[in-house]
């Protein structure tokens, strides 16, 4: 309901704590209606996509999608015209969180300066590993991703390597609210719901073979949190001391549970085979593929023969769709900081194959929803906590997912960018960023100073072997 | 002439169509629309948006074959449209597929054209060089590098230049692209390097056989006899008569260039026409991806009808013909 | 069926085809000197490419050790022990890992390293021998045969049907060979079948119109009219006469198109839709490695060496095959 120009109201029909949350989501950031009005695509027109406009301390000065933004600062944001309001949002916090001021996050000459600190931010998307890693150590980007390839030269076991210490580098590491986890299909005879107690310790056999720790240490070069619950550390619920039984690698508990399924050593004994399942994905890339090489080893090992059904991402869709999947990987980023928006993954209402929702397991129990219900609207409270753990303990034995990880995000900072703070969920942060350009310049000179000497050494072989022919050549002119 | 000139023309139109149709018939009707709508719209798109996403990019329509309305089939379209260079919007994000066309244009000519103004006349010169010093260790060696050479997949050439020339010992930016003229050219001297070191191989060892042939007329002989010098004899005499086999490589390299700049604009992130098709390859983007087929097969096309006129005014016996 | 014993039938008919083609070619004794001449010329070449040959058959050989294996395993393959296989990286021959340097499985007996998985990279160097074989005796046994009876029957007889014919190579010509490529992977989906039939049609092409050209001439000799004027059928002729006598040419294409497609799959594996185990994806995995610090190589230098060694070897035996069969009509044909 519009009040007046500046303000509206918004009426909620049940209760939903959770869209407090809403209103910090890109999605509803403030637009100017003229400008979607006028960037309609049509006769030439840019689409509102294509060419966004905000009420940011920067706006967008180049806009290729997949190769280029540039931001520049915006003469005209509000923070900007009318310094004297000392906004919150406008100026550099004057406190922050404990070990903030030691970190030298809060240096005296800049708290409660008028943001932004940055006159442009030049953005480029680097697909390949090897450019994009190298760009940054030579100096060209100030701040960067660690490709996991570049990991080890980076940062090993946590911490920077001496070589980029001298470098003036900095480490930047954050926990994603997110979770990877593997899926069973629960609608399927197999490993779902149908296949009862059967399918249960199925499911849990073949939880106890996957070692997410090894995942992370071959994959992600030991990056991430090791997860045994859908709920990621930060948010309310996430318990860090819990272990789940059925995370722990203990082949031996495995091949005791799978012949208790029914399926001694793996083999079915409807065909006298090993077990045959199928292992959906839709990413035929070499490197998805031997993510997912590693996972069928360790249940191979089981004797199970899981088959990596690698498709288009377009026919992977097209087969969650209709149901036709038995074992899958995804993974969860939260969208606001509440487990429920973790929780809700296996809400049966939001079913995949029944209702398209993102329970894409399609886990169905009555237990569940009941609990989830219950714990979904409520205050952080304890009851709510006892709830979560009702929960994670229900998940623990039905495994419908086989947790992960959660993910965690490596950034590296040359010595002249500051006041920079990991941050997890939050993105706009650029206008709390300063850089010291003198040093970057020089770095830059200094640390791209071409190696020379193999293009003389070529040039020389080159002449070495054309020169006898030449003088040959001239001497029998003569 | 004028005949020679309408019937190949006329050869050119006709092979257009051909294509067209090929192209309407993979992309069109092999090619499932339902695939490519969910994949615009995303795993959670409801079966009325993915109706409403069809009726919006056409593909209700009859295919071939319309009683009502003849014209109204998108086979009609789809030539009309590709005939008009109407492209409409990619399947992938709705974005008009000519604007991005226009903005790929610039920087792949930043890299083929540098890439053939450097390639092809070095090429001939080392050619030219291999030939002169036939019977002698230069021409056998020179043989056996270049089938090393055209024996290495481009893949490593572009890896190996990356990691040695750009990683290594930074004599270029190792990737990247800037509009302005000036930086652009630090940037595309990488791709433009391991372009050439690429073609050279097999481009030098073809010519090498032009060449060779041509000294084996009789004309050569002629002009040796006459007392003209190897040197002379080679720039003179051998090197335009073998124009026109070259000339004939060289017009089935040019359509080449537009696809062997495909690798080397993805890998050194130039964002030009090869980066957009490479893009509309892992975003399942039929619409650009048909695009782009045809216009490389219109380039083709274009380029053997003028090198056929060509043919006629570097050596008039052709006309004959 | 299951896939192993597909691939099993599929090598026996790409290896019978081979032979039959040898055998044809064999039939006079002209051609039978000549393929001796080429083992002459190019002995080293030769014998690398029939080592390439050879492993890729005995890698195509494969059986379930009972019915509880779950994988069947190649000749190949059993030259390895059972679990060959470490955490991850190590280096060549090395003791330890490469991160971390925990113990080895089989310390020192991975002669070129493991790979992320901790597979044996020697191995997988080997068994992407088998997939260029597949790559070219499945395209090969696709595309020949159709563009041989296209290309013979335009030549042959003329008119409309050849009219027809040389419409579909000109279209087909025409488009770019990797946009095209990639055009039909996308459409047909990945897969090793589809990658040989997408190559298939865009190597067609080469073959059909050295057939069509060669049977215009040959319709013009003396020993074909003669058969004609004998009362022959077109298909007798055909079979007998023309089809045997440009077989030489096909194979010549085939040799100089053979390290082309090897080439192509490289590049579409790099794309993203290539097939499962080919050096092509071995060399996609290392533009990875190569971003590590310190640089993993082997992975990358084993497949490049083995790429490369099967590509020279094609080339270095195709400029002999070409030289001792027939130099002359091959390049006025081009």
């Amino acid at each position: 309901m519009v009040q007046d120009p500046d303000r509206f109201e918004i009426v909620l029909t049940e209760a939903y704590p959770q869209i407090l949350f809403w209103f910090a989501m890109p999605f509803t950031s403030p637009v100017p209606w003229e400008a979607i009005a006028a960037y309609d695509g049509q006769e030439g027109r840019d689409r509102f996509a294509d060419h966004p406009v905000g009420t940011g301390p920067f706006r967008i000065a180049h806009y290729a999608k997949r190769s280029r933004i540039a931001l520049e600062r915006n003469p005209t944001w509000w923070g900007t015209e009318h310094p004297e309001w000392r906004a919150p949002a406008a100026i550099y916090p004057t406190e922050g969180a404990p070990g903030d001021a030691e970190a030298g996050l809060l240096p005296p000459d800049v708290v409660g300066q008028p943001l932004p600190f940055l006159d442009r931010i030049e953005m480029r998307f680097e697909k390949e590993a090897i450019p994009s890693f190298t760009k940054f150590v030579q100096g060209w980007y100030d701040r960067s991703k660690i490709p996991k390839e570049s990991f080890d030269q980076a940062a090993r076991g946590g911490t920077l390597s001496p070589e980029m210490q001298a470098r003036g580098m900095r480490l930047e590491r954050t926990v994603m609210p997110g979770t990877y986890y593997l899926g069973f299909n629960m609608r399927d005879p197999v490993v779902g719901h149908d296949a009862g107690d059967r399918g249960r310790k199925l499911r849990q056999a073949m939880s106890l073979v996957v070692d997410a720790p090894e995942f992370q240490r071959v994959f992600l070069n030991g990056r991430g949190v090791t997860a045994q619950s859908p709920v990621p550390p930060g948010l309310f619920g996430y318990d860090p001391d819990y272990r789940n039984p059925f995370r722990q690698v203990d082949p031996e508990r495995a091949r005791r549970l799978l012949a208790e399924a029914g399926y001694p050593g793996g083999v079915d004994p409807a065909t006298g085979r090993p077990l045959r399942i199928s292992f959906d994905t839709g990413d035929p890339s070499v490197q998805g593929r031997l993510r997912y090489e590693f996972f069928v080893a360790a249940w191979r090992k089981l004797g199970l023969d899981v088959e990596i059904a690698a498709t288009s991402y377009n026919q992977f869709q097209d087969k969650i769709r209709r149901g036709a999947y038995q074992l899958f990987m995804w993974g969860w980023i939260a969208d606001y900081p509440d487990p429920e928006n973790f929780l809700f993954l296996l809400w049966s209402e939001m079913g995949q194959t029944q209702s398209g929702g993102p329970n894409t397991a399609n886990f169905g129990d009555p237990r569940f929803d009941a609990l989830f219900l219950a714990t979904r609207d409520r205050p952080n409270d304890a009851e709510r906590m006892a709830g979560i753990v009702a929960m994670r303990d229900l998940l623990e034995t039905e495994r419908p997912w086989i947790e992960l990880f959660h993910p965690e995000d490596y950034a590296l900072l040359h010595g002249w960018l500051s006041q920079v703070k990991a941050t997890g969920l939050t993105v706009p942060v650029f206008k709390y960023y300063a850089i010291d350009p003198a040093p970057r310049a020089e770095a830059r000179v200094a640390w791209n100073q071409p190696v020379r000497w193999p293009a003389w050494a070529a040039l020389a072989i080159a002449f070495a072997v054309v020169a006898p022919a030449v003088v040959t050549w001239a001497r029998e002119r003569q | 002439m004028i005949a020679y000139l309408l019937r190949r023309l006329v050869w050119g139109a006709v092979t257009i169509l051909g294509v067209l149709l090929f192209l309407f018939w993979l992309f069109v009707l092999y090619a499932q629309p339902e695939d490519v709508a969910r994949r615009a719209l995303g795993e959670k798109a409801p079966p009325e948006a993915i109706a409403q996403w069809l009726v919006n990019h056409g593909y209700d329509r009859p295919a071939v074959w319309n009683p009502e309305a003849p014209l109204d089939t998108r086979l009609f379209d789809h030539l009309s449209r590709m005939l008009r260079f109407d492209f409409g919007a990619s399947d992938a994000d709705d974005a008009p597929i000519a604007a991005r066309l226009r903005s790929g244009i610039g920087p792949t000519l930043g890299v083929t054209l540098p890439l053939f103004a450097i390639g092809l006349p070095l090429s001939l010169a080392l050619a030219l060089g291999v030939a002169f010093f036939r019977d002698t260790y230069i021409d056998r060696l020179g043989v056996v590098v270049c089938v090393l050479a055209m024996s290495v997949s481009i893949l490593l050439y572009i890896l190996g230049g990356q990691f040695l020339l750009g990683k290594l010992l930074r004599w270029f930016p190792i990737s990247g692209f800037d509009p302005d003229p000036g930086l652009a050219l630090r940037f595309l001297a990488l791709p433009v390097f391991v372009g050439v070191l690429a073609g050279l191989g097999s481009d030098v060892r073809f010519f090498r056989t032009v060449f060779l042939e041509e000294t084996g007329r009789d004309y050569v002989r002629t002009a040796r006899a006459k007392g003209a010098g190897d040197a002379r004899v080679m720039l003179r005499h051998v090197l335009p008569n073998a124009m026109i086999p070259v000339l004939s490589a060289v017009s089935l390299t040019i359509p080449f260039l537009f696809t062997g700049s495909l690798l080397l604009e993805s890998f050194f992130g130039i964002p030009g026409l090869g980066s957009i098709t490479v893009e509309a390859i892992q975003n399942n983007d039929f619409a650009t991806l048909r695009v782009m087929v045809y216009l490389g097969a219109l380039l083709f096309i274009a380029v053997q009808v003028a090198t056929d006129v060509a043919y006629t005014w570097v050596d008039p016996r052709v006309r004959l013909e | 069926m299951e896939t192993h014993v597909v691939v099993n039938v599929a090598i026996a008919a790409s290896v019978a085809g081979l032979v039959i083609g040898v055998a044809l070619l064999r039939r006079s004794r002209h051609t039978r000197e000549q393929l001796g001449g080429i083992g002459r010329r190019r002995p080293v070449a030769t014998l690398a490419l029939a080592l390439y040959f050879a492993v890729a058959v005995l890698d195509s050989i494969s059986w379930r050790d009972g019915a509880g294996a779950a994988e069947p395993r190649s000749i190949v393959d059993r030259w390895f022990p059972a679990d060959f296989a470490e955490r991850s990286y190590s280096a060549p021959l090395a003791d330890v890992e490469f991160y971390g340097g925990a113990p080895l499985a089989h310390p020192g007996a991975h002669w070129l390293g493991t790979d992320i998985l901790g597979r044996d990279v020697l191995h997988l160097a080997l068994g992407g021998a088998r997939v260029a074989l597949l790559i070219g005796g499945l395209t090969s046994l696709l595309a020949i045969p159709l563009a041989i009876l296209l290309g013979v029957v335009a030549g042959w007889f003329g008119g409309r049907i050849d009219d027809t014919v040389f419409f579909l190579l000109s279209t087909l010509a025409s488009i770019p060979s990797l946009l095209l490529l990639v055009a039909l992977v996308m459409v047909l989906g990945t897969g090793a079948v589809q990658v040989c039939i997408a190559l298939a049609v865009t190597s067609w092409v080469s073959f059909c119109r050295v057939s069509r050209a060669e049977t215009l001439k040959l319709r013009e000799l003396d020993y074909v009219q003669a058969a004609r004027a004998l009362g022959a059928s077109h298909a007798r002729i055909l079979w007998r006469h023309v089809v045997p006598n440009l077989m030489h040419l096909v194979v010549i294409t085939f040799v100089l198109t053979f390290s082309q497609l090897v080439l192509s799959e490289a590049i579409l594996s790099w794309l993203g839709v290539g097939i499962d185990g080919s050096w092509g994806q071995m060399i996609d995995q290392a533009r990875d490695e190569l971003a590590r610090d310190p640089v993993i190589g082997w992975n990358l230098g084993a497949a490049s060496v083995a790429l490369f060694g099967l590509i020279l070897a094609v080339n270095r035996v195709g400029d002999a095959v070409r030289d001792v069969l027939d130099p002359r009509t091959l390049r006025e044909l081009q």
